[in-house]
């Protein structure tokens, strides 16, 4: 089976599909619009079992949020209280690290949204 | 035009660590052709449905690696729409037969999922999701948590009524001699297992599973033969956060009226389902996309045991054993659900036999909802 530096298939999966840096560079905009925006939760669960790369991370809330643009992204909620984890909830998008930084050094950066209090 | 299975069979579903997905092709394809009565030589075409056979296993070029295992030189392809993917590539099968291209055709669904470990299973499952639930480190649970959570806000859906869907369920596999789970389960025991996505806990989701499932497919209505009255596919966004509805599954209300309309039916005269119960939420939205419940209604339905065997007075849903209770290896789902329904028309389902069994409908879902297919069978 192929291997990349005595790493296993999957992480390779990920090396290119997350952390690509001609993608994250191409992604710049879309993530720059959507830094700063308000909106309400919808709907949220807690993941207790993460994929293989947020495995450091959980539990963690992923929630569904509309924002006043009408536009909905589903992201992490961070920087909260349980209480936060209500229908309609005000939130704020942020940025923030998504996971580790490859062995190259390219951080992934993504939205994240934190209660609006 | 008609299209007919003449042929049906699955492996055992399970962990199935000593068993290559070459053993389970062989068995699963060997079979079926042995139920159809049939040469390997009269088969026309391959299609393969499977998910990830790519990202977990390294192989690609599916079609003419299982061609090549089962000695069937024939054009060969692989039809990937994760979970869906067997659903997929019964839907091909059955078009390459309307198009008069191939008069007889061999599907296989098969997944091999145990060689690896869970963490990584979940991340090459999130294939099927978009990139920005990727990003966000959502889950298949946690997706499916999401829609949950809204169900049971709008039509107060409670926890045990999802845990009733696993129940029941597992009281079906445990009739099911080639499912992954045998044991039965009460809803205490769903409530009291640990939690993987709030709402939604380890008993609430199918298992990662290992099987193979096969059908055999042609213009012929030889003896035993099942009639595809309808086989119709329909797609919804990749995300949830695109979604116009987020309280049911469009693409399969949608598949779903398109199958009823093309074979002349309704919801009403199916005698049994095989439905897409990756999560126990899915088949509550799944018994009211289908038609079979009004809206807010089904999970109160499933709790009374109106869609369990020996309790319904009218349909009966995964009489397998469905994803949770049957195991859910996810290209071999919507082909082993086709399978069910044939030895359920046939009166040949054994100890989970449903009575007068006249007409089946398979409801295969990939993703979190963005392909949907339905099949109707008919006697």
């Amino acid at each position: 089976m192929s291997e990349e530096a005595g790493q296993p298939l999957l992480y390779i999966f990920l090396k290119n599909n997350m952390q690509s840096p001609v993608k994250i560079w191409r992604n710049q905009k879309n993530i720059a619009s959507l830094v700063g925006k308000t909106g309400k939760i919808l709907s949220w669960t807690i993941v207790r079992v993460p994929p293989g790369d947020f495995t450091d991370q959980a539990p963690y809330p992923v929630v569904l949020v509309e924002l006043e643009s009408g536009k909905r992204v589903t992201c992490q909620l961070v920087d909260y209280d349980d209480a936060h984890l209500t229908f309609g909830q005000r939130v704020v998008t942020i940025i923030r690290r998504v996971t580790h930084p490859d062995p190259d050094g390219v951080i992934p950066y993504g939205i994240k949204a934190k209660p609006l209090v | 035009m008609k299209i007919f299975v003449n042929g049906a069979a699955t492996t055992q579903f399970g962990e199935l660590w000593g068993v290559s997905p070459r053993s389970l092709a062989r068995g699963s394809v060997s079979s079926a052709l042995k139920d159809a009565r049939i040469e390997s030589a009269q088969v026309e075409a391959l299609f393969v449905g499977n998910m990830l056979s790519g990202m977990l296993g390294g192989q690609e070029h599916l079609g003419a690696f299982f061609a090549e295992e089962l000695g069937l030189p024939v054009p060969a392809f692989k039809v990937e729409g994760a979970c869906a993917s067997g659903g997929l590539a019964l839907h091909n099968a059955v078009n390459s037969l309307l198009s008069g291209q191939y008069a007889t055709v061999v599907v296989l669904g098969i997944e091999k999922m145990t060689d690896h470990k869970p963490e990584d299973v979940a991340t090459a499952l999130m294939g099927a999701g978009s990139e920005e639930e990727r990003n966000a480190g959502a889950t298949f649970p946690g997706l499916y948590a999401i829609l949950a959570r809204m169900h049971m806000n709008e039509f107060g859906t409670t926890e045990e009524q999802l845990a009733a869907v696993a129940v029941k369920n597992h009281y079906h596999a445990s009739l099911n001699p080639n499912a992954q789970f045998h044991n039965l389960l009460t809803v205490e025991q769903v409530m009291r297992s640990s939690r993987v996505a709030d709402p939604l806990k380890l008993l609430d989701c199918s298992p990662i599973s290992d099987g193979a499932a096969a059908v055999v497919l042609s213009t012929k209505n030889i003896k035993g033969s099942v009639e595809v009255a309808a086989s119709v596919v329909a797609t919804d966004t990749l995300g949830l956060a695109q979604r116009a509805h987020l309280t049911q599954l469009t693409a399969t209300q949608r598949a779903a009226e398109k199958a009823y309309r093309i074979a002349g039916l309704t919801a009403g005269q199916v005698s049994v389902a095989e439905v897409h119960d990756c999560f126990t939420v899915a088949e509550v939205l799944a018994m009211e996309d289908l038609g079979f419940f009004p809206r807010g209604k089904a999970a109160a339905a499933i709790e009374k045991g109106e869609t369990r065997l020996g309790t319904s007075a009218g349909i009966v849903v995964n009489p397998s054993g469905g994803l949770k209770g049957c195991g859910h290896p996810v290209g071999a789902t919507g082909v082993k659900q086709v399978v069910e329904l044939v030895d359920q028309l046939r009166g040949s389902a054994g100890k989970r036999q449903v009575e007068n069994a006249t007409i089946g409908l398979a409801h295969n879902v990939g993703g979190s909802g963005a392909t949907a297919v339905v099949h109707i069978l008919k006697k």
